[in-house]
């Protein structure tokens, strides 16, 4: 009898997998009946590479490089991250200008961040277009990057425990302040596309209510689309965030369309922020930080919560008194997307708004599996 | 409710003393048969956000650490609540009738990596490691470097030598 | 809808953001972390690059019988295959004997060039 059941040939299950050329190195296994899913299951475990444990075998120096390679989408968040948790337990003092110039890259990386995630957004929903609008204005950051950390992609740990590892260049200013005028062009162009590509297909899809979101452990734009105020750079700042001024988008409907509305804000308070910080800026020139060998962190346990581009990271770092850490706990904010956000919001949707709902999130496989 | 009023309660309450680290830390350390109804009673206090679980190993104490993150939308504080497990037998309850699901994912990747098991998980299926029937990986002894070198590596091939050093 | 098709209009006749590499390129800024550049004349043997580097990518090693005269200790070989180029061996270096330059051809079909030895020509 269960097998004449199973024979029902409109029920079967795909794998949105790895080498989908929507999504990236995750899969997710969707049990689908016609048209609509059933249910899902999330597979994660591509990019697992221990780094929990490979940072317990190198020293605050060598960490910092590694460190920018737990989501290469926004290298200088996760090394400003693991910069402060060091630069807690030394106790160090660090200079008034190292502090601005790691704002700075801070919200550069997240403006290249977001605008990856418009052009992969756009390209899961067929629109080509946004796709390389976004990643060839995204070049004009790389082309900052390059100006002053030394490489494109990969900063090689620029933030660093004690400051920054090199000054900034003199001709760099003028040159941040013409790319942040193509950023605005770029988002003149977003809103004159909206109506015809994004809104139709992602309103009222994927809702998740304010209590389903906490419960679930959403953190980041997604539970600021859910109706809840809530911000690290506000509630628990670190840097120089309380002396800046900038808003914090919220809206109430929690579908699909709120998220990319708030992501899209986001990215104009991202441009606001680095427009103040180079007014602000003190001129004197700075020493920048060498590598040393044996350099002792003392004993002492800290954690530190910091608001990367796809939501709230956190690092708990022990350390007994040697050059290298006795327990680093990495914690990203896409382990809690991926499992239980998704499987929640996929089921019972239609095929169609699969993409939709997986974009919207911004999930990044790297931080997931650490 | 700030800081101090809240190790107030905590020791009013349960007799321990929490210590303040600086604005908005605090942490404070239990016995492991009250960490439920402490659990119980801050989540009652508006803590509904978990943030991690971590666990560090001490293999010459013999004992596990576990260590729960909690932050409070309202009050805007961080409390870390730290237990001791013994090493040669890691069994704990759970704390995902409390917090749900976000509890259960950090439940199950510690599950896999430490080997510790949670009573009451509804689901501790492995997640990141496949086929993996050897002793869990993270802990502090487990030579992961002579695991690499058995199988991955070859002592005759010229660039890999140094690694046989 | 009035928004897509004044894009449309105003796209028609400007010039596309691609720089047609390699006929045109865009300038390498000072500072960019490339192929090594090692002078064995100012290198004190310290070792200092081969504890530093994160991947275990320097190896010091002996000269052969030719050069045992002129160069007594052990110096650095460098396994670029192994490098992820993070600049941490410029930086320490005490008497700036290592630098990178600003080459990125790198890609090759030789695997003997992959390692580079201190000193240039046939070490045999």
């Amino acid at each position: 009898m269960r097998k004449m059941r199973e024979k029902n040939p409109t029920s079967y299950e795909l794998l949105f997998g790895p080498a989908h050329p929507g999504s990236g190195n995750f899969s997710v296994r969707l049990r689908i009946e016609g048209e609509r899913v059933v249910s899902a299951r999330a597979d994660p475990g591509y990019l697992h590479r221990g780094f929990e444990k490979l940072m317990e075998y190198r020293n605050a120096m060598q960490n910092s490089v590694l460190s920018d390679r737990l989501c290469i989408l926004e290298p200088l968040n996760w090394n400003l991250i693991h910069a402060e948790a060091v630069d807690e337990l030394t106790q160090e003092e660090i200079p008034e200008k190292a502090k601005y110039i790691r704002v700075l890259m801070v919200e550069l990386s997240r403006i290249q961040s977001h605008l990856i995630w418009y052009g992969a957004m756009s390209m899961g929903l067929g629109f080509d277009t946004g796709f390389k609008l976004a990643f060839g204005y995204r070049d004009y950051i790389l082309d900052l990057f390059e100006l002053i950390t030394g490489g494109r992609v990969y900063p090689a740990g620029y933030i660093c425990p004690g400051g920054v590892r090199r000054d900034l260049p003199d001709s760099a200013e003028g040159r941040i302040r013409k790319v942040m005028i193509k950023m605005e062009e770029m988002l003149q162009r977003c809103e004159n596309f909206e109506t015809t590509t994004i809104l139709p297909r992602t309103r009222g899809v994927g809702t998740l209510s304010l209590k389903d979101a906490i419960r679930l452990g959403a953190t980041g734009p997604i539970i600021r689309a859910s109706g809840l105020k809530t911000d690290v750079r506000r509630d628990d700042p670190y840097e120089i965030y309380p002396e800046l001024d900038f808003e914090i988008p919220v809206r109430r409907e929690g579908d699909a369309y709120a998220r990319c509305m708030i992501r899209r804000q986001e990215l104009r308070e991202s441009i606001n922020i680095v427009k103040q910080v180079l007014d602000r800026m003190p001129k004197e020139k700075l020493k920048p930080v060498k590598p040393k060998l044996n350099q002792k962190i003392p004993e002492g346990e800290v954690y530190v919560r910091n608001e990367i581009a796809r939501g709230e990271a956190g690092i708990y770092m022990k350390s007994t008194g040697e050059d290298k850490p006795y327990r680093c706990k990495i914690r990203g904010p896409s382990l809690l997307h991926m499992i239980p956000v998704l499987e929640h919001l996929l089921k019972g949707c239609q095929i169609a708004d699969v993409p939709a709902i997986y974009w919207s999130l911004n999930i990044c496989p790297a931080d997931m599996d650490r | 409710m700030n800081e101090t009023e809240l190790i107030k309660k905590i020791e009013s309450e349960f007799g321990i003393k929490a210590e303040k680290q600086r604005d908005r830390r605090i942490w404070v350390t239990v016995k492991r048969k009250r960490l439920m109804k402490l659990c119980r009673f801050l989540y009652a206090k508006n803590f509904e956000h978990l943030s991690a679980i971590s666990v560090t190993d001490f293999p010459d104490k013999k004992v596990y650490e576990l260590t729960y993150h909690l932050w409070s939308y309202r009050d805007k504080i961080l409390i870390t609540v730290k237990t001791k497990i013994p090493r040669n037998k890691p069994e704990l309850e759970s704390v995902t009738p409390i917090w749900g699901e976000s509890a259960q994912i950090h439940e199950r990747e510690l599950h896999e990596l430490f080997g510790v098991k949670f009573n009451g998980n509804p689901d501790l299926s492995p997640l990141f490691l496949e086929d993996w029937n050897k002793e869990p990986p993270f802990r502090k002894d487990f030579n992961w470097r002579e695991y690499v070198r058995e199988e991955y590596y070859d002592e005759k091939n010229e660039r890999e030598k140094p690694y046989f050093v | 809808m009035l928004g897509t098709i004044y894009e449309l209009l105003r796209n028609l006749f400007k010039k596309p953001m691609t720089v047609r590499f390699p006929h045109e390129s865009i300038e390498i800024p000072n500072g960019f972390r490339g192929e090594h550049y090692y002078d064995i004349d100012k290198c004190i043997s310290c070792g200092l690059c081969s504890k530093i580097c994160p991947n275990r990518a320097i190896e010091m090693i002996e000269m052969p019988e030719r050069y045992k005269e002129k160069y007594p200790k052990s110096y650095p070989r460098i396994d670029i295959g192994k490098c992820c180029f993070c600049g941490l061996c410029e930086d320490i270096c005490p008497k700036d004997a290592l630098k990178l330059t600003k080459n990125f051809f790198l890609s090759t079909f030789d695997p003997k060039s992959v390692i580079k030895e201190p000193i240039k020509n046939d070490m045999d």
